[in-house]
């Protein structure tokens, strides 16, 4: 592709590159920064991104080489439905594209469904959708606008993962969210209380809840939350969501601390013990 | 095209495609192409790192004893995979007993059938894997010390963790070689661990509770109580199950020739039901965990047009066996909106487990419980002579009398003590397993 004066110009569909350049491999630094459409500002973040993604330890062990095939991309559901492709992204990290990998995270990459058949099918063993991974982890670790809006409606799942460790509830089926379940879902959200009664185990047999935890499981999952870094990153994207959790942690620590003492001491008296410390 | 059309024209495809199939032998071809899956870390398998670091002190094994039962199957590499059948720690799916109760309870239910030891407890949480996969809200170390809590509580009172869910068992096998191949996540996660009077522990082998299943289908499908030989299943085997960390998922020779994951195919296969094959049998259900939750028309699309319509205009399928909780949900409840476009299919999904108990004669609706099923379930079952009508008068009555509290809940094992939902006590097998302590169950 012709220069014009000195700069080298890329067109935005990246099914050109490689077949279009005189020039192949990464761009040199100064014509990116020439060619950025991004402010100084994000651009400062978008490289601070990439040097984090390109840092993390996984990244060279996913990243291993690309033949620009497109077979990623031609078995990718994702592809099918959204303007996305594994390929792209792929692409992109291999020529270090400080820019292109700020707009792909921003835009397209929750788009891919993670069925992980790029990955099997990639005749470099590159683990794309681990990459994919990679990228939105960080995106949320930065609280990028991008994650913020996606986690948005997200919330009620985080809360009750990160407090109980159970990703959905059953009542959660309501007809005016899941219209599209059939009147299946509306006889189940009707009856719910029944329903679960009927199921022959007793853990299963609430409906705020898929199984029922024991307080010491939830107070444990709270703390490897807690000490691996996962709040921190939560507090950038949902304050409140944050807040909430850290006081049921330590509502419930306490609570825990004290059973496990008159437990230990043989002072525990079983039958005062409500039911379910869920109902506390 | 008729069914017998559609299956003659395959057999010519199949023929066509292969000519030497009928005299090759494909046990032997199968033991040649090895796929050796590379890492950088020059292994064959991480197990090999595995054993240098438990010599080393730096981990514990959960080691598979005698005493489990174990059978040796085979994976892609040619590595075999050791498959434990008994003493079993069920490690539950959260979308499984949130939305299809009737999954694990049919684990549960076979397993009692089949007297196999297992153990459930409150003690454990989900993988949070979907989570992550969904929302990208949790990170290495988090998520290696939610898997070696749960994996601890297995090894205290040494039951084998069996995952029921194919996301958490492609997610463990996965954070299992994270934990091995990196020094630093296990220096990072050993003072959490400690915290909480753990230390790493990871088990020898992750195994999902479809390879059980297979595993144990043969001697299951003996105890059959209905004829399958009419049905023609369409399986769809859960790309978490295979295309995560795909060496270590079982093959067998004696399903589609080694080509594809043994389960669940080889369970359709094993209780004589007919299997087959569609052209985009390895596509995605669309589930997508995050599409699922807030973007299903993308969910609803790909999995009606890329796998319900595919199955029964080319294979002619009656119902849909598959082996993981996203994709039981994606493929049952995307159905009913095609209506209002005109796309009327309607296939009965099940799990394998679902399909296998029902085969085995559990109760439809106290056992399997497909009234929480969108798609006709039901009819399948008529198909294949279950009393549907008397099955779900019975079942109306014991809500009914449920509702009005002149019936107890029937339970498949003795309901947990109170302090079992506070604390994990050790002693707790104990008193489970103990002398004149049987489990009562609704067989």
């Amino acid at each position: 592709m012709a220069q014009a004066k000195g700069i080298l110009q890329l067109p935005d569909d990246p099914r050109f590159l490689d077949m279009a350049y005189d020039v192949q491999g990464p761009v040199p630094e100064e014509e990116r920064n020439l060619l950025s459409n991004l402010n100084p500002q994000d651009r400062e973040i978008a490289i601070k991104f990439w040097e984090s993604v390109k840092s993390d330890f996984r990244f060279n062990e996913y990243l291993r080489g690309c033949l620009n095939c497109g077979v990623c991309t031609s078995g990718c559901p994702a592809a099918k439905f959204y303007d996305f492709g594994p390929r792209e992204m792929i692409q992109y990290m291999m020529r270090d594209e400080v820019d292109k990998i700020w707009e792909f995270t921003n835009k397209k990459v929750w788009a891919c469904v993670q069925c992980y058949t790029c990955s099997m099918r990639c005749p470099f063993n590159n683990e794309i959708a681990g990459l994919i991974m990679v990228l939105r982890e960080y995106a949320v670790k930065f609280a990028l606008p991008s994650a913020k809006e996606i986690l948005a409606p997200y919330r009620r799942v985080l809360y009750t993962v990160l407090t109980m460790g159970n990703q959905v509830t059953p009542d959660m089926i309501q007809p005016d969210s899941f219209p599209d379940w059939g009147p299946q879902a509306v006889e189940e959200s009707k009856n719910m209380d029944v329903y679960r009664k009927a199921i022959p185990v007793d853990l299963m047999q609430r409906t705020d809840i898929g199984w029922h935890p024991s307080l010491q499981t939830a107070v444990e999952m709270m703390t490897i939350m807690i000490e691996s870094g996962v709040m921190d990153s939560l507090k950038g994207v949902d304050k409140d969501l944050y807040d909430m959790i850290m006081d049921i942690y330590e509502e419930r620590k306490s609570q825990l601390e004290e059973i496990k003492q008159k437990w230990e001491k043989g002072e525990l008296d079983e039958s005062e013990l409500p039911d379910s410390w869920l109902d506390l | 095209m008729s069914a017998q059309e559609v299956d003659k024209k395959i057999e010519e495809g199949i023929k066509e495609a292969f000519p030497m199939t009928d005299t090759m032998d494909w046990n032997e071809v199968y033991q040649r192409i090895i796929y050796r899956y590379s890492t950088p870390h020059g292994l064959n398998h991480v197990k090999e790192e595995l054993y240098k670091l438990e010599d080393k002190g730096e981990i514990i094994i959960h080691h598979i004893k005698p005493y489990n039962n174990p059978v040796k199957m085979q994976t892609l590499n040619g590595f075999p995979k050791v498959i434990p059948t008994t003493r079993l720690w069920q490690h539950k799916s959260c979308g499984q007993c949130g939305h299809i109760p009737g999954y694990p309870t049919s684990v549960f239910w076979m397993m009692n059938k089949m007297e196999v030891d297992y153990m459930d407890e409150p003690h454990q949480t989900s993988c949070t894997g979907w989570n992550y996969h969904a929302s990208g809200a949790s990170n290495p170390v988090a998520l290696a010390g939610v898997y070696v809590r749960n994996m601890w509580r297995a090894y205290e009172i040494d039951y084998f963790p069996l995952i029921h869910c194919g996301t958490s068992f492609g997610h463990y096998k996965e954070i299992r070689n994270m934990l091995v191949l990196h020094k630093e996540i296990r220096e990072k996660l050993r003072p959490i661990m400690r915290k909480m009077d753990m230390d790493i522990v990871i088990p020898e082998e992750v195994v999902h509770y479809s390879e059980w299943l297979y595993t144990m289908s043969k001697k299951a499908a003996q105890q059959r109580k209905y004829n399958l030989n009419e049905v023609r299943a369409a399986v769809h085997t859960p790309c978490h199950v295979y295309k995560l960390v795909p060496e270590d998922t079982i093959y067998d020779p004696d399903v589609f020739q080694g080509r594809r994951p043994a389960a669940p195919s080889g369970t359709v296969q094993n209780f004589g039901a007919k299997l087959v094959d569609y052209s985009t049998w390895w596509d995605c259900c669309g589930f997508g965990f995050r599409h699922i939750l807030t973007e299903r028309e993308f969910s609803r699309s790909f999995a009606l047009f890329k796998k319900v319509i595919p199955a029964v205009e080319e294979g002619k399928a009656d119902v849909f066996v598959t082996s993981d909780t996203g994709c039981v949900t994606t493929l049952d409840k995307s159905q009913w909106a095609g209506k209002a476009h005109g796309f009327n299919y309607n296939l009965p999904v099940l799990a394998d487990a679902q399909f296998a108990a029902i085969a085995m004669g559990a109760d439809p609706y106290k056992i399997a419980q497909i009234h929480w099923h969108a798609t006709d379930v039901e009819g399948f079952m008529r198909k294949i002579g279950v009393d549907v009508d008397d099955y779900k008068e019975k079942f109306i009555q014991y809500l009914a009398d449920l509702r009005e509290g002149k019936a107890e809940p029937e339970y498949l094992y003795k309901p947990h003590r109170k302090i079992d939902f506070y604390l994990s006590v050790p002693e707790r097998v104990k008193w489970y397993k103990g002398e004149g302590q049987k489990s009562t169950s609704s067989k």
